[in-house]
């Protein structure tokens, strides 16, 4: 048995049917591990959905999304010399391309005439985007050059509720472009930031990009589990594991499902920034200094600690004396990050 | 092209001026004479030899201190189309603090969105919609918002008009669009309401004239001030005493008998309402309005407008400018009442770039920022 994500589909389904009406022009974005469930799946989702189109990460995502979508497909990385976009001309006309610096557009337009693209201006993020100068500059020349301009991308911070004013200035900078286009691709809005918009700008089209607040918005609908494999009671001092750890106290030894290949105990750096997350990092550090790591996965009511560093397809959890000790083939819940983890099996209701 | 800035005489100035279709009337060297408690300069701008740009700055001194703040109202007139406006701007700063200035202020004779009478009409009816800006406009200048994008980005800081008018300039008018226009197409495009009393002060006999105001028409403005007078008194604000108009009337009207005009409607000899009319190229404003309490009924106001209208058609203005609106379409705002008056000539709500500091001395500006705050 396996590392496995459930959906209840019901919940699903009707969670991203509220999305996309609330959300006019959505784009579904797939890309990466589907945020767990796959791109092939997420492909049929947004096309059941009745997307337009979707946006990948990377052009090597393609293959996997276009035979499952039938709409157009704008990759989100922006397209540059070095890059493979693909040769298959019928999927050509389906690609947008995602241009941020002014002298990639002409050698995109000579590799693929008559491509299809948008300009990507830069945001406090920093990440990619040209400045509103180098759009002004390069807007005048947009017929000469040929293509299709399918209107200016922005990629915002996480800031929930405070874009408007860095939205509001952005938009400045793109009437100021005078293009040919008037829809505007960006992403991590609020609904009401959405709604204000739309008001003020409805001479503008808007796309809004979601994926997080789209497939993994409705947390209750998923389940994550992991199967116990194995019991053993330890007494302390015993010895254990690859690296002949000794027990620190009397209790249990489960060996469950989900390793180091799912990405289970794989940590990213943690995106908050509080003094209480800190301090709460550094008491964590403390612990991972004697060797003990909190694993993500739950028995009994707690999250329960890592015996040792994860396997590759299997971890070890210590059970202290006292907690109820569950029975091979048992199933554990499970708290990952979806974007960071291969499940076995996704079963969709 | 990086121009250098210095003074030039009020010829110079005004030269450059009669060379554009469109500039402010604040931005004259006669302005600067009506403005008698500020010192003064005109500016130009100097691409070699050539004068390409102007400014009239009036210094506004701080108190008991020899520092100023340089504002330049409803300017300066540059190439506001440049995606480079650091170019000219740079030169202005580094002149103005030469001069004595902690700071600048400006208002850029550049337009940003636009909206019809229709669509204000409209949203003075939904009760969704607050205030111009929640309003689709129905036309973005890219011009005037690239204006806005580069003078952030420059460090300039925009001065709020958001609530009521601020104290400067307002951001937002009211203007009624007059290029290839006839006098037929104007009054085609007015609400009815506009249409009928129109008409009906031509049928009572309201007879408009018009007067320089000065010299041997001084008695004139003296009418005019009377009746404002008295507008003052019934609509609760604080008249500006005849003094500032004769100033008004002698400098402007020295200047170019076109720039400033008394309109006097007359009904059996009684004065029903006055107006000013400023001209500067293809720019025409109705700048200060009086009407009497009595003898509304033969609408007096509205035939002083047509007739202001009609002669900015004549000399061949592209605009006929009514000035300051509050950007509020909240029917209970006081001032709904004056943007739906002007609705009536079926022109256009027209949002100007606003106005902008810079500071020069931040300390200084930080206390005088404190100190407008604090007065408002």
């Amino acid at each position: 048995m396996s590392l496995e994500l459930s959906v209840d589909g019901e919940r699903w389904r009707t969670h991203l049917r509220a999305v996309a009406e609330r959300t006019p022009g959505l784009v579904p974005v797939l890309k990466g591990n589907g945020y767990g469930f796959g791109l092939h799946r997420l492909a049929r989702r947004a096309g059941w959905l009745g997307a337009s189109t979707v946006a990948v990460g990377l052009y090597e995502e393609l293959p996997e999304v276009a035979p499952r979508f039938p709409g157009d497909l704008l990759v989100l990385t922006p397209w540059r010399p070095f890059h493979e976009d693909p040769a298959d001309p019928a999927l050509a006309k389906r690609v947008v391309h995602t241009v941020s610096r002014p002298e990639d557009l002409p050698a995109l337009l000579e590799r693929r005439p008559g491509a299809r693209f948008v300009l990507e201006l830069a945001t406090s993020m920093r990440r990619h985007g040209m400045t509103a100068a180098e759009l002004w500059a390069l807007a005048p020349d947009l017929r000469r050059l040929g293509g299709r301009l399918e209107g200016v991308a922005l990629h915002l911070p996480l800031a929930h509720g405070g874009h408007l004013a860095e939205v509001e200035r952005l938009l400045t900078d793109v009437v100021a472009a005078d293009l040919p286009s008037r829809t505007v691709w960006v992403s991590h809005l609020t609904d009401a930031e959405r709604d204000r918009l739309r008001a003020a700008y409805a001479d503008l089209e808007l796309r809004p990009r979601t994926g997080t607040d789209l497939w993994l918005g409705d947390r209750g609908a998923l389940r994550v589990t992991s199967t116990v494999l194995d019991v053993h009671p330890l007494r302390r001092g015993d010895p254990y594991g690859y690296r002949g750890r000794t027990a620190p106290r009397d209790g249990h030894l489960l060996v469950v499902s989900g390793g180091t290949a799912h990405g289970i105990g794989l940590e990213a750096p943690q995106g908050q920034l509080g003094l209480k997350d800190r301090a709460r990092s550094v008491a964590k550090g403390g612990l991972d200094a004697a060797g003990l790591s909190r694993s993500p996965f739950w028995v009994d009511g707690k999250q329960r600690w890592f015996a040792e560093p994860p396997h590759m397809q299997a971890s070890m959890l210590l059970l202290p004396q006292g907690a109820g000790v569950p029975e091979v083939g048992d199933r554990l819940d499970a708290r990952v990050r979806y974007t960071a983890t291969a499940f076995d099996r996704v079963v969709v209701s | 092209m990086t121009p250098t800035v210095r003074t030039i005489s009020p010829e110079e100035h005004l030269a450059h001026l009669s060379s554009l279709r469109s500039a402010s009337f604040l931005q004259t060297p006669a302005w600067g004479e009506v403005k008698t408690e500020w010192r003064h300069e005109s500016l130009g701008w100097f691409d070699g030899d050539r004068l390409v740009g102007s400014g009239l700055v009036l210094y506004r001194q701080l108190p008991r201190l020899k520092r100023y703040l340089a504002y330049l109202p409803e300017g300066p007139d540059l190439d506001w189309t440049s995606d480079r406006l650091a170019d000219q701007l740079a030169p202005l700063a580094e002149h103005l603090r030469a001069q004595g200035a902690f700071g600048v202020r400006m208002g850029p004779p550049v337009v940003t969105r636009r909206w019809s009478a229709a669509q204000v009409k409209e949203g003075l009816a939904d009760p969704a919609v607050r205030r111009l800006g929640d309003l689709t406009p129905t036309v973005r200048e890219p011009v005037g918002a690239r204006v806005v994008s580069q003078l952030t980005t420059l460090g300039w800081r925009p001065q709020g008009s958001d609530e009521g008018f601020a104290a400067g300039q307002p951001q937002y008018v009211f203007q009624v669009p007059l290029a290839g226009r006839s006098e037929a197409d104007v009054l085609a495009g007015m609400n009815q309401l506009w249409r009928r009393n129109i008409k009906k002060a031509d049928k009572a006999g309201v007879e408009v004239t018009t007067s320089t105001g000065r010299g041997d028409d001084e008695g004139d403005l003296k009418a005019f001030h009377d009746l404002y007078v008295h507008t003052a008194e019934r609509d609760h604000f604080t008249p500006r005493g005849l003094a500032y108009f004769r100033t008004m009337a002698d400098a402007l009207g020295t200047e170019d008998p076109d720039r400033f005009r008394l309109h006097l409607a007359r009904h059996e000899g009684d004065l029903v309402a006055a107006t000013i009319a400023v001209r500067v190229g293809a720019h025409a404003w109705y700048s200060y309005g009086a009407s009497s309490t009595e003898k509304r009924d033969v609408r007096g106001s509205n035939a002083v407008q047509w007739a202001m209208l009609r002669e900015a058609i004549a000399a061949g203005a592209d605009v006929y400018d009514l000035r300051g609106i509050t950007p509020t379409l909240d029917p209970e705002d006081s001032h709904a009442g004056l943007i739906q008056f002007k609705v009536g000539t079926g022109g256009e709500a027209v949002e100007y770039a606003g106005e902008w500091d810079l500071p020069l001395n931040r300390a200084l500006y930080a206390a005088f920022d404190l100190y407008m705050k604090r007065r408002a």
